[in-house]
């Protein structure tokens, strides 16, 4: 009931699901599976619909974890149902498991109670069926017993009187047998009537009224008998004798009962109220026999018997004797026994006629002809007559055998009846006994218990289960709940990885596009070099080319930013450990930017300070990068004033020297110091292996500043301090986020520091380890000692402050002047003084602690001062600069003159200088290395001069007395020298390095155009030449005039000899045969003895491209198609083969052709296609010739076609002539 | 001074054809390219030129006529003609070729005889232009003079 309870609700709740769950058109075998398959379905199809709506959403997404997404929602999910079916099934186990237990106890409470109730009762009924047969039984037996007695007697009697003879006699033997018969009658209270029937019609009979109490005696009138008539009448004697013997006279005597004495006079009575008299028709074959009779006088149904009394001889029957009992007394005992039991019962004959009842209604019917018996199946009474029409209905005639029915429910009037009946089978007399009891006496009570346990039992089970279904609920509630939580973990998990992937793609799509754009940049960058070299541009086109070039370098930074910042990010920034010069970079880097910084009237200055190692060990480009950025993020904010870079090593010994150099940061630094202390501390352990150094490191300017509160944020990419500075400024934030990362992955920090007076002070400090042979010893020459003197006119206060300090540290004596007068004033000072010619000195007096200083000066013994000039003292507006030069060339005997150039100094000047003899010329701006440069050159000068002539040319300073001959001190010269490969090939080293190229491009173009046509064609090809061996070395190329003489180089421009020295340099394998011939044949002969197949089909280009080739010496043979060019390789290669197969010892190693130019888009077989054929018959011999594409698709995708086919290089048209050369170079140069 | 003229008339005249653009840097190269052992280098390689870009201009017509036309085809001569035409620097007849090739691709009929039409047109243009300026060349080769770059 339980099961079929849960069943319905859980279909209620699966209904709607069902229709659309496939699974349920399955045919199912029990209730309960299909349940559980309802379940499964439901929650497939819930599942289903769930998981499909995410999927649908990553769509979108194109999410590339998505297997991993989906194992884990689904993870999820499935984890979510399995809760669901967990509790399902614990219910339903729950309700199996107590639907269960209640119909066992049902089973177990009811059926066998039933049973044995059952059992109990049928015994029972058994027993009250039994006692009253067996008192039936009991009068039968007794009647019998009597009758037998009765004839016994009477057959006594009769012997002795045998025969009478007379009427006497027979009166004698009459009343003989009345007085036996008494004697019976009376002993046996019972009986209702014995009567003895003689033959010759004779009848004494004795009966019991029992109603009335009267005991009579009833004979017939023995007037009418004779003994004669005995012997004669034998045939005729029968019950119709006795009855329709109208003629007999009947008298009825009344007895007493007790004595038998005479009460009365014996009346007649007639034949109708005769008893029943037993006849001869009673015993027909002369056997004993039985019947049921009915009297009047009773209401009860009586058992008659009658047996026949035989004579002597044994040979015929002399009279009849019938006794006659009432069943009463069984009658009696149902009743009694009903009244203890409830019930009825009643005795039927065979025929259905009722014997005995336990109730009081008649048994017998009231007809006109007297009683007669009655049917069961119409008794009065109601549950008899139910009882037997019911037995009949079911069984009619066909009794089971022996008449033995049990029935347990039979249905009477609306009342369950146990039924039972017993066939009792006596002889001639067969009874049926039948006990009706109604159910509810006996079962009364079980059944309604029985309805009761029921009830109860399944509201305790409904109330067990509805509990067990909360308990469960409540109990997985927990676990349901942290699966949830799980789920929700997992989806958080998952958004977070994808969110993760998105910005990684972002950042991976933000670097392709970089690098993809930086390719093209830096070819748009390296055409724009080659065109700012043309000689044919306008005045306009230069200019504007310059601009573009400036453009390109600036987008070009931007893409390396992004694809720094994106490197960093994703942590593949690897810092390569090289040795490098530390101080030979920034200088570099200082030059670079003071080019920037003048047009801005901003002075850039480099303070490092001594103890600052030469050579360090880290990533020199990442370093320059670090400066690069934070210089130029300062010049971005500086309008005016300055930019220090200044550096110090962070020494305990040499801390103080620091702290000198700038005073006034000392106490923040302090402060800053002891913060490092701690991670310091165990960082020196390490240092001291490592031999680490911390070097600190300031840049300082005088810009806007930047607000406090920013000084955290700006170092977040794309923020900036003002948001404004965008359209101000330009820029995109990501500078200074760069900066940070470097110098945190070099083990530094990086912040913003509070600064007195205008401006921001950015500090960092890097880790960077020194090489483990220790710190080199610097050549320091004792400048003190050459009593060296320096007169600092420079314009920038800032830097000539720096200078001047560091040089009086160093021992030598310093004047500064900032503008031209001051100068003059110092030289009238020194020298006019002297020379007594003292007119000026009212004019140029000076100030009191400069004249203490030039006295100072003046004291020291044969000094030789070196005047420091900046180009910007004198006035190159007009033409005054000249009076000045000549003014100053007064004292050129006494001091030496050192020029500070512009980068845009012309070359009219620079001319007029060296006509002058002022050969020591350095740009600006000035730090210490070139001034100790200049220090070098003027003391070894001095040295030189007293000798009269340099021993060689290695010094080369004045042998050359020409005019023209400079002494030109570039630092960028040895700086590129030092280290321009690893600049150079690096994109943002490359930036400066080309920017400053083509500043000193542009001076030497202006030098070219005002020089004599031949010489200026000469240098034409000469950075042509250039540029062809290597586009990104047009610097060195422009400088190598000069012979690298460490740090000095001559310059002379008419000496051919001297322009022989780059080809030599760059060509190295033309030297053998280039040497003589003139340079300009030399440069146009670059491909001399290359062989090249040239595979063209368009006439036009295959002849332009033949002359091409062939004007720079190579030999070229023209082919249309691809089929030819596979063709003339293979009989070349044939032929080679031959070769050596015939001469075994020479070694034929050189392919047919050194390179091959093949156009992509050929009739016949393509260029892809020859090409895959060459390279496969080139397996066979093992060469690589070198394939150039050509092709007018102009796409990346056709390079990597190309490149893929196995080609190597990749041009398109129309063919740059330089580009080409250049290309066929770099890969001939492989295979030699 | 009939000299001089005609001299700065063709320096005039060369840079009015790369200021149309009409030619471009490539002539500027091939014009570097001819020296004493090549004389007549850029006249050959023009004419050359003009041989191809006849026979090329022919095909393509009669490709371009055709019921079902081959755009394989055309597009190999209008690559072709692209590539003669860049080699000798005559920019627009490439530029028109480039055009040429992207209505091939889309198999525009109507583009394609447009552009077949246009660059005719500035095959023809470049032909007059180059032919007068060799014309001019001649005359002053003839009067004595050198040829001015």
């Amino acid at each position: 009931m339980a099961e079929k309870s849960f069943e319905t609700t859980s279909q209620a709740c699966c209904s709607t699901s069902s229709e659309s769950s496939p699974i349920l058109a399955l045919p199912m075998d029990t209730p309960l599976r299909k349940v559980l398959s309802r379940i499964s379905g439901f929650a497939s199809s819930w599942g289903k619909k769930t998981v499909t709506a995410p999927r649908g959403r990553r769509i979108f997404h194109r999410d590339v974890e998505q297997d991993e997404f989906q194992n884990g929602s689904a993870h999820c999910l499935s984890s979510y149902y399995s809760v669901f079916v967990a509790r399902l099934a614990i219910m339903v186990m729950l309700a199996i498991l107590i639907g269960l237990l209640t119909v066992l106890t049902w089973h177990f409470t009811r059926v066998y109670t039933t049973k044995s109730l059952n059992t109990l009762a049928y015994g029972l009924r058994y027993e009250l069926l039994q006692r009253p047969i067996l008192r039936m039984w009991n009068v039968l037996n007794s009647t019998s017993e009597i009758t037998t007695a009765q004839v016994k007697l009477s057959e006594y009697v009769i012997k002795r009187y045998s025969k009478p003879t007379n009427q006497a006699e027979l009166i004698e033997l009459y009343q003989m047998m009345k007085d036996i018969t008494w004697a019976l009658f009376a002993s046996h209270k019972a009986l209702n009537a014995i009567t003895i029937n003689y033959r010759n019609g004779f009848v004494q009979a004795f009966h019991r009224d029992h109603r009335s109490n009267n005991t009579f005696y009833i004979y017939s009138d023995l007037a009418n008998y004779s003994i004669s008539d005995t012997q004669s009448s034998q045939q005729g004697w029968n019950d119709q004798f006795i009855h329709g013997n109208e003629s007999a006279i009947w008298y009825r005597q009344p007895l007493d009962p007790v004595t038998g004495e005479k009460q009365g006079k014996p009346s007649q009575i007639p034949p109708e109220d005769l008893i029943n008299i037993a006849g001869p028709s009673q015993v027909p074959d002369g056997v004993a026999s039985w019947h049921v009779a009915v009297s009047k006088y009773t209401d009860s149904p009586l058992l008659s018997a009658a047996l026949p009394v035989r004579d002597a001889s044994n040979r015929s029957i002399v009279a009849i004797v019938g006794v006659t009992t009432a069943l009463y007394s069984v009658g009696q005992l149902m009743k009694e026994l009903v009244e203890v039991h409830g019930g009825y019962i009643y005795l039927t004959s065979q025929e259905g006629y009722l014997l005995a009842t336990s109730t009081n209604t008649p048994l017998l019917n009231n007809t006109a002809n007297g009683p007669k018996l009655m049917m069961a199946t119409n008794s009065e009474d109601r549950v008899i007559q139910m009882g037997a029409q019911w037995l009949q209905k079911t069984y009619g005639n066909k009794f089971p055998p022996g008449h033995v029915v049990h029935v347990e429910k039979a249905n009477l009037g609306g009342q369950h009846y146990y039924i039972d009946s017993f066939f009792l089978n006596l002889k001639r007399l067969p009874m049926v006994g039948v006990i009706i009891i109604p159910r509810k006496y006996i079962m009364g009570k079980v059944d309604e218990r029985a309805l009761k346990t029921l009830v109860i039992l399944i509201s305790a089970s409904v109330c067990i289960l509805v509990i067990g279904c909360v308990c469960i609920l409540i109990l997985t509630n927990g676990v349901s709940k942290e699966m949830k939580l799980r789920a929700e973990l997992i989806s958080h998990l998952d958004a977070r990885r994808r969110a993760e992937a998105s910005s990684n793609y972002k950042s991976q799509f933000l670097a392709n596009m970089s690098h993809e754009l930086r390719t093209p940049m830096a070819a748009v960058i390296g055409l724009l070099d080659i065109l700012i070299c043309d000689d044919c541009l306008t005045n306009e086109q230069y200019a504007m080319v310059t601009q573009i070039r400036k453009c390109s370098t600036a987008l070009l930074r931007l893409l390396n930013n992004i694809l720094d910042l994106s490197k960093v990010e994703s942590g593949k920034l690897v810092l390569e450990e090289a040795e490098f010069d530390l101080g030979r970079e920034l200088e570099g880097l200082v030059d670079m930017f003071s080019v920037q910084c003048i047009n801005h009237n901003v002075e850039t200055v480099l303070d490092l300070s001594d103890d600052i190692p030469k050579v360090v060990r880290g990533d020199s480009a990442r370093v320059v990068q670090v400066f690069a950025n934070l210089i130029s993020n300062s010049i971005k904010f500086t309008t005016s004033g300055h930019i220090i870079l200044r550096g110090w090593c962070e020494n305990p010994i040499v801390s103080g020297d620091s702290g000198k150099l700038s005073p006034d940061q000392k106490n923040p630094l302090s402060a800053l110091k002891t913060k490092l202390k701690q991670h310091g501390n165990h960082m020196k352990k390490a240092s001291k292996k490592d031999n680490k150094m911390i070097l600190w490191f300031e840049v300082d300017d005088t810009g806007c500043g930047i607000d406090p509160s920013k000084w955290e944020s700006v170092f977040e990419s794309f923020e900036q301090a003002d948001p404004s500075t965008t359209r101000t400024h330009g820029g995109t934030g990501l500078g200074l986020c760069i900066v940070r990362t470097l110098v945190n992955k070099m083990g530094g920090e990086i912040k913003v520091v509070k600064k007195n007076g205008q401006g921001t002070l950015m500090r960092l400090f890097l880790l960077l380890s020194t090489p483990a042979d220790g710190i080199e010893q610097q050549r320091r020459i004792d400048f003190a000692k050459h009593g060296v003197a320096v007169i600092l006119a420079l314009h920038g206060s800032m830097g000539r402050l720096i200078m001047s300090k560091w040089l009086s540290k160093n021992g030598v004596p310093t004047l500064e002047a900032s503008e031209w007068n001051e100068l003059t004033q110092i030289l009238h000072e020194l020298f006019h003084a002297r020379t007594t010619n003292s007119g000026f000195d009212t004019h140029y007096s000076l100030a009191k602690p400069l004249r203490s200083k030039v006295q100072t000066l003046q004291d020291m013994k044969n000094p030789v001062y070196i005047i420091v000039v900046d180009l910007g003292l004198l006035d190159l507006s007009t033409d005054i600069w000249k009076e000045q030069l000549n003014f100053l060339d007064k004292f050129s005997g006494q001091v030496k003159f050192a020029w500070m150039l512009n980068h845009d100094t012309s070359n009219a000047i620079k001319m007029e200088l060296r006509r002058k003899g002022h050969i020591l010329m350095v740009n600006k701006p000035l730090y210490k290395a070139k001034m100790l440069h200049i220090l070098e050159a003027v003391v070894k000068e001095s040295y030189v001069e007293p000798q009269n002539g340099s021993p060689n040319g290695t010094k080369g300073t004045s042998k050359q007395g020409d005019s023209h001959e400079c002494l030109e001190i570039d630092s960028s010269q040895f700086e590129t020298c030092s280290s321009d490969d690893s600049d150079i090939s690096e994109m943002t080293g490359a930036n400066s390095a080309s920017s400053v190229g083509v500043g000193e491009q542009l001076k030497e173009g202006t030098v070219l155009k005002s020089g004599p046509p031949t010489l200026r064609n000469c240098l034409v090809e000469f950075t042509r030449l250039g540029l062809e061996v290597n586009n990104l070395r047009t610097e060195e190329d422009q400088c190598n005039g000069r012979p690298k003489l460490h740090d000095t180089k001559d310059v002379k421009c008419e000496n051919p000899d001297s322009s022989e020295q780059p080809s030599v340099r760059s060509n190295a394998k033309d030297r053998d045969n280039s040497y003589t011939t003139n340079k300009a044949a030399n440069e146009q002969k670059t491909l001399e003895g290359l062989r090249i197949l040239l595979a063209e089909d368009t006439p036009v280009l295959q002849r332009v491209a033949t002359i091409m080739l062939e004007k720079m010496g190579a030999v070229v043979v023209a082919v249309g198609d691809g089929v030819q060019a596979v063709e003339a390789l293979n009989c070349d290669l044939d032929g080679d083969e031959n070769r050596t197969n015939r001469l075994q010892t020479e070694i034929c190693d050189s392919p047919p052709y050194d390179l091959i130019l093949m156009d992509c888009q050929m009739p016949m077989m393509d260029g892809y296609e020859a090409t895959k054929a060459i390279r496969k018959s080139e397996e066979r011999t093992g060469w690589h010739i070198p394939i150039v594409a050509l092709t007018a698709h102009a796409m990346s995708s056709d390079k990597e076609k190309c490149l893929q086919v196995g080609m190597d290089a990749y041009l398109t048209k129309p063919i740059d002539y330089k580009l080409m050369v250049s290309t066929i170079l770099s890969l001939t140069k492989r295979s030699p | 001074m009939d000299l001089v003229k005609l001299q700065r008339q063709l320096v005039d005249y060369k840079a009015s054809l790369y200021h149309e653009c009409v030619l471009d840097e490539q002539f500027t190269q091939l014009q570097q390219l001819q020296d004493e052992n090549n004389p007549d280098f850029v006249v050959e390689v023009v004419s050359l030129f003009f041989e191809d870009s006849e026979r090329l201009l022919n095909e393509l017509t009669k490709a371009l006529e055709q019921q079902s036309i081959d755009f394989k085809r055309v597009d190999a001569h209008v690559h072709q003609l692209k590539g003669s035409s860049s080699s000798i620097g005559a920019q627009r007849v490439q530029k028109s070729c480039i055009a040429f090739r992207n209505y091939c691709e889309e198999q525009n009929v109507e583009g394609c005889l447009a552009c077949l039409q246009q660059v005719r047109l500035e095959y023809s243009l470049v032909k007059t232009k180059l032919e007068y300026m060799f014309q001019l060349e001649q005359q002053i080769l003839s009067s004595g003079g050198s040829i001015p770059i």
